[in-house]
């Protein structure tokens, strides 16, 4: 039976509350360690339509008669357009439609950032779109622009209330501790830049509108763009089967896309918005900058005493106050903690979530600081973070934590330390890092699946989850094998389309395995407990005796084993799956360790990383090559967050300068070091009938600080800004010279 | 527009020269150059490695595996762009390539565009030049210049013989151009000097496809070395002495690494 309950759900470190349905009888969880499919390496169910480019993207979808839309922006940081003229635009060759500003949501008079959306043109060609921009007449009156985040919170241009946080007492835990660490760190803007850029396609069909789009939650689109266009919700159509990446920058509608779906309303034509590269890179959100001004008091003994922080957060002219102060409070055990964070509203490009906000940018200054005070103390860092392990999350249980696990796993990547160092020379000096991890990750409901087993004796997972490159098709197979005894070939999923299939999940604060996976693996139960009363009364049996493995329905007296093709003939079976609520009063979360081996060039400022070890812990593992997929793709950005990538802007117009790919410079391969990969794979008891975390986020977190601090026991230059370019290693060394010498770097 | 493909050099008649495209189309899409005639040069352009004489036409790709040339230019061409960028790229054209600038990138109104500033100089110019910058602070991209300017190259045209750091010049008030050719001239040919050894040391932040920060080309010829830079000027830099150099507020790092290539430049000639 159906029971309605209220549940708290997080995305991100952001709580609500929600009603949603559960099923009677949880299932137990399977027994820890691999079984027949779960647990196993399984490379991706869409592997060769991927690499054989059948996959359709939505920058695939070319519809008969598609528009082309070419977007006006913003050439000031802060500018109101008066007066706007489409008309001249109207009128040129191959231009069917054209909206300004106000026509629709995302396109305001107001722009408060260069390459703010103002007005957007539909033509037969992108080229004659593009040029029909030149046309349009804009009166522009220049307002004041902001871009200094400094200068902002002296101001109180806040874009969200300060957030005061404080446990203990602060002021007098600090004035007690023998050893006090300050420091300042600063971390810059880098952009997703999503392999496949934002875009749509929109087509009306009488009155329903079919929405393609590249996106991170095709139900979240569905409602937005209803909500926009004003429209009921069962009137829009959303498919996203295929995705080119998404990092958080997909996790809403976007203007775009409303663009693409009024013009397509005004002109009778599918129509299809597309960002450009350049685009992409200006207005399609990023990871805000961050200045921290981080304290840690401890004791000579190593008990931290007293940690506090003072956070700015460089917003731009949209986004959200992340909790950038997250990992402060939670990573380690300290009574007395104070932290603010100030939020500022510039005019600049808006943030938009990225891979883990906040608690990427917390983390590099947070496990930078510690590693300080470990020199300072004289104490090895991984003994100091073992040291001040934290058993709650500030009084919350945690609902499983192995952190120490992941520490342990860590000692021999860890004890390379010695031989690393050993290696280097005058030049190239050598050394090895580590940073701890702590993140949400849990999931949450509401998310339906549905399982179909038919007379083939093949099953197909549906539900309108999407798979935004991340492998979760092959997760959700894979669970679906497991629990209905089939051979993971004969399982497929469909997904990515909210008229074929329940709601699920956003795929955003590595949420979409743990939200998605138990009720797929409910509705594949719900499915099995079918076939087996189907065998049952076939055969006269009781329920109990039966079992169903290796696509057989077997009694266990041996004397039935039934192919269920051959039991279902002409069966269709339907089986139907809810995700269960999250424990209460516990603390869902996810922790790993990374370990970092760097060269640097100490005459020219060159940083290689060497060799990174990920250990993290995410409860069970479902595949564990594409779980190991997931650390790889985090390291490797987090690599170009921390050494290359930043997004750089004109002091004076506020425009952005780094618009391609060559300015912008993500890691290529060459940059990519050896990556080693372990889990914990603990399932987490207390949560779902799964026991698994997800893992999209938590291997970005810890290594920029892991680098830094790797720089530091090679070099003793304490580097304090990202992107560590050669100009502020080179600063960080020069600085380190000048220092008194305090003895060697990080005690054995 | 229209595209011609002439088979010799006695065909040529205006237009905008393309060889593999991998400089003129972004330029022509990002607006930074019209052109209402592509002129394919592929068949004009001599392409391959006779001796000491490269055609202009050869690929950056072919370059970085041809053992017979200078050590310096084999490795500026395999330090350049990304492999699919080398197969594409020609020797000529990468000479010839704008800087990477990103104001004159986005058409801000800078000298180079003619306008009256550098907008790099009181702007973001992390990446810019540290040496003859007051007018345009400017960097240039090439590799292959600076390795070809160190080892003494000759450049055959359409029209006359040049030395390489003749083909380019310092932007000012009169001539913001900083390549000489004409219009119409077209590199056929370069003619490289015997040297005794030569070295390409390249600074950039990432492994593969970036452009210099810092290139140090050095070449030993007859007991003479010279020193050539890329990245540090508007134009492929022959050092003088790094003492000279004027950085701006965040260029002042560059020169630590020049410096420090330019050690080991010389202590790899030997």
């Amino acid at each position: 039976m159906a029971r309605l309950i209220r549940t708290e759900k997080e995305v991100e470190g952001r709580f609500e509350t929600v009603w949603i349905v559960v099923e009677e009888d949880p299932l137990e969880q399977w027994p820890a360690g691999p079984r027949d499919v779960v647990g196993r390496p399984a490379a991706r169910k869409d592997a060769a339509e991927r690499v054989r480019g059948e996959a359709r993207f939505t920058a695939d979808i070319r519809l008969p008669g598609m528009l082309h839309t070419a977007v006006l922006r913003s050439p000031h940081a802060h500018a109101r357009a008066n007066k706007i003229d489409l008309a001249p635009a109207l009128a040129l060759p191959g231009v069917r439609g054209a909206l300004g500003p106000g026509e629709v949501m995302g396109f305001e008079a107001e722009a408060g950032y260069a390459g703010a959306p103002v007005a957007a043109v539909a033509a037969d060609t992108f080229g004659q779109a593009h040029a029909a921009l030149a046309a349009i007449a804009v009166e522009w009156e220049q307002l004041e622009a902001v871009l200094d985040p400094e200068e902002a919170v002296e101001r109180k241009l806040f874009a969200a209330d300060p957030v005061h946080y404080e446990r203990g007492d602060f002021e007098r835990a600090l004035a007690e501790a023998d050893v006090v660490v300050e420091g300042t760190y600063r971390t810059s803007v880098v952009v997703h830049n999503s392999m496949e850029t934002h875009q749509s396609v929109c087509e009306w069909v009488g009155d329903t509108l079919t929405v393609y789009t590249s996106t991170q939650y095709v139900w979240g689109v569905r409602d937005e763009v209803a909500e926009a266009l004003a429209i009921p919700a069962d009137k829009v159509r959303v498919v996203c089967e295929y995705m080119g990446g998404g990092f958080g920058s997909k996790n809403s509608a976007g203007e775009f896309t409303f663009a693409a779906a009024e013009l397509a309303r005004r002109t009778g034509r599918p129509v299809r918005c597309a960002l450009t590269r350049r685009e992409e890179n200006t207005a399609a959100g990023n990871r805000n900058a961050t200045i921290q001004k981080l304290t840690v008091g401890a004791r000579s003994d190593g008990t931290i005493v007293a940690l506090g922080g003072e956070y700015v957060l460089a917003l731009g002219w949209g986004g959200w106050s992340t909790q950038t102060e997250g990992p402060l409070k939670m990573l380690y055990a300290c009574d007395n903690v104070r932290t603010d964070r100030y939020a500022v509203k510039l005019n600049m490009p808006p943030m938009k979530a990225f891979r883990a906000p906040g608690f990427v940018e917390g983390t590099f200054g947070l496990e930078c600081l510690i590693d300080e005070l470990a020199v300072q103390l004289d104490i090895d860092p991984l003994e100091l973070r073992r040291m001040n392990y934290a058993g709650s999350n500030d009084g919350t249980p945690f609902s499983s934590k192995n952190l120490m696990d992941c520490y342990e796993l860590a000692e021999k990547h860890w004890e390379r330390r010695h031989e690393v160092r050993a290696r280097s020379d005058a030049t190239w000096k050598r050394g090895v890092g580590m940073a701890s991890q702590v993140w949400f990750g849990g999931g949450g409901p509401p998310s339906y699946a549905w399982v179909r087993v038919g007379s083939d004796g093949r099953a197909q997972v549906v539900t309108a989850m999407q798979d935004i490159g991340t492998g979760t098709r092959t997760a959700m197979a894979q669970i679906a094998a497991e629990e209905l005894g089939l051979p993971l070939d004969r399982v497929e999923v469909s997904l990515g389309d909210t008229s074929r299939g329940p709601y699920a999940t956003l795929s955003a604060g590595s949420s979409t395995t743990p939200s998605m996976g138990p009720a797929v693996r409910a509705a594949a139960a719900d499915a099995r407990r079918q076939i087996i009363e189907i065998a049952a009364q076939r055969h006269e049996l009781e329920e109990r005796v039966i079992n169903v493995q290796h696509g057989l329905a077997i009694s266990s007296d041996g004397n039935l084993a039934q192919p269920i093709e051959e039991l279902l003939e002409n069966v269709q079976i339907l089986g139907k799956g809810a995700r269960g609520p999250n424990p209460t009063g516990m603390s869902v979360l996810t922790f790993g360790v990374q370990v970092a081996e760097v060269a640097v060039d100490v005459e020219t400022g060159e940083v290689r990383v060497e060799r990174v070890a990920a250990v993290h812990d995410v409860g069970r593992i479902i595949n564990t090559l594409g779980a190991q997929s997931q650390v790889e793709g985090g390291v490797i950005q987090g690599i170009g967050h921390t050494l290359s990538e930043v997004r750089l802007l004109d002091p004076e117009t506020g425009r952005t300068l780094t618009t391609s790919l060559d300015a912008y410079r993500m890691p290529t391969i060459a940059d990519v070091p050896e990556i080693v990969c372990e889990f914990v794979d603990k399932p987490d008891e207390h949560l779902t009938n799964l026991g698994s975390k997800g893992l999209g986020e938590p291997p970005i977190i810890p290594i920029a600080a892991a680098i830094a601090n790797a720089i530091r026991d090679a070099t003793g230059a304490d580097v304090h800004e990202l992107p560590i370019s050669r100009e502020e290693m080179l600063r960080a060394l020069e600085a380190a010279q000048r220092k008194e010498p305090r003895g060697a770097p990080a005690a054995v | 527009m229209e595209l011609l493909r002439p088979s010799s050099v006695d065909e040529l008649d205006g237009g905008v020269f393309v060889h593999g495209g991998t400089e003129v189309v972004p330029l022509m899409r990002d607006g930074l150059l019209a052109a209402r005639t592509l002129v394919d040069i592929r068949d004009v352009v001599p392409s391959g490695v006779r001796g000491r004489t490269i055609g202009a036409g050869t690929t950056l790709a072919e370059l970085e595996a041809d053992g017979t040339i200078p050590d310096a230019l084999r490795e500026a061409c395999r330090l350049a762009a990304s492999p699919q960028l080398r197969s594409m790229s020609s020797l000529g054209g990468n000479l010839l390539q704008s800087t990477r600038c990103w104001y004159w990138r986005l058409q801000y109104p800078c000298r180079l565009h003619g306008g009256d500033r550098c907008h790099a100089r009181e702007g973001e110019h992390r990446e810019h030049a540290i040496f003859a910058n007051d007018f345009c602070a400017s960097a240039h991209p090439s590799d292959p210049a600076a390795a070809l300017l160190a080892l003494g190259t000759r450049v055959r045209t359409n029209l006359r013989e040049l030395d390489l750091g003749d083909l380019y010049q310092l932007p000012t008030q009169k001539r913001r151009e900083i390549v000489t050719l004409e219009r119409g001239e077209l590199i056929l040919e370069l003619e490289l000097p015997a040297v005794e050894a030569s070295v390409y040391l390249k600074a950039m932040d990432r492994q593969r496809w970036a452009f210099p920060q810092v290139g140090v080309a050095a070449a030993k010829a007859g007991g003479e070395t010279r020193i050539a830079l890329a990245g540090v000027a508007p134009i492929p830099w022959l050092l003088g002495s790094l003492e000279d150099a004027t950085p701006l507020p965040r260029t002042a790092w560059k020169v630590d690494v020049a410096q420090a290539l330019v050690r080991r430049a010389l202590a790899q000639l030997g």
